[in-house]
């Protein structure tokens, strides 16, 4: 295979919006996003003598970018505690007496498979997403933006098993209760 | 007979306030298989936890779409203009 042509004076052209937008999402602060971007550049200056030409020049920037994500990640664990504590928001949804919904979840008529892609529902779950607690955040953005595995969530955030999958579902459940106020209650009165 | 099997259901049978936790933490790993069982057999009578599941694999599915490298960049989402060119001068300094 031929060796990928590098031309670092197009990065911040090419690829400055898409490696900002995908470290924004994962770190939610702008500040921090910004500078994971450009000590990603830098580190991929660095680099480039190594640079095998393997992989698209795309792809070898994000893989860096990816990296150096992980290691903000690293960077917050230690002034934030990541297990559950009493402290953290408890389950969005309220059960009557018998253990029933008090608000019943509805169909919101969509196919999992054919709405991941709806954009206007996918800007939605971005606000959503903003409106979870850090910790909330960054375990769910952890588990299913990242596809990073229980095990490994566990390991690296000190956090117990069970606790985890609290975490997840009081995350699933207010990011279901805010899809359903800012997207399915509007479209049912259209 | 017909008293075991209604034991047996009592046994196995649980309000939504106990299904909701176990369809989230049974996309997060492999439940017991008693486990499964009591949220099939909830899931069969329960319409509306059908929907619950359903709507929390809409959100997994948006999630992992939303996380891709490609996906679109909105207008309020790019690297701000000073920070283009900071970068730009920097990379520029150190080639």
């Amino acid at each position: 295979m031929n060796k990928q042509e590098i031309d670092a004076n197009q990065w911040v052209d090419r690829y400055g919006d898409l490696m900002y937008r995908y470290t924004l999402l994962r770190v939610r602060d702008q500040g921090a996003a910004e500078e994971i971007v450009q000590v990603t550049f830098l580190a991929a200056l660095q680099a480039i003598p190594s640079y095998a030409g393997r992989a698209s020049e795309k792809s070898w920037l994000f893989g860096i970018l990816k990296h150096k994500i992980l290691d903000h990640f690293r960077e917050i664990k230690k002034d934030r505690l990541f297990d559950l504590s009493p402290e953290d928001d408890p389950d969005p949804c309220g059960y009557d007496s018998l253990g029933n919904w008090q608000k019943m979840p509805r169909n919101w008529q969509l196919d999992p498979e054919k709405s991941a892609v709806n954009q206007e529902l996918s800007e939605k779950l971005m606000l959503c997403l903003d409106n979870l607690s850090d910790k909330y955040r960054q375990v769910f953005v952890l588990k299913e933006i990242d596809g990073v595995s229980t095990e490994q969530i566990c390991n690296e955030f000190n956090i117990k098993p069970t606790n985890l999958w609290v975490i997840l579902h009081r995350a699933r459940n207010q990011l279901k209760n805010c899809l359903e106020i800012h997207w399915f209650d509007g479209k049912n009165q259209e | 007979m017909g008293k075991m099997m209604s034991t047996l259901l009592g046994l196995l049978s649980l309000t939504c306030q106990d299904t909701s936790p176990l369809i989230s933490e049974m996309m997060d790993h492999r439940v017991s298989f008693i486990k499964r069982l009591k949220i099939k057999i909830h899931l069969s009578m329960c319409e509306v936890c059908l929907y619950y599941k359903k709507q929390l694999e809409i959100i997994r599915g948006l999630s992992k779409n939303l996380g891709r490298e490609d996906f679109p960049v909105k207008a309020n989402e790019t690297l701000p203009q000073e920070s283009k060119q900071k970068i730009k001068k920097m990379i520029e300094a150190n080639k």
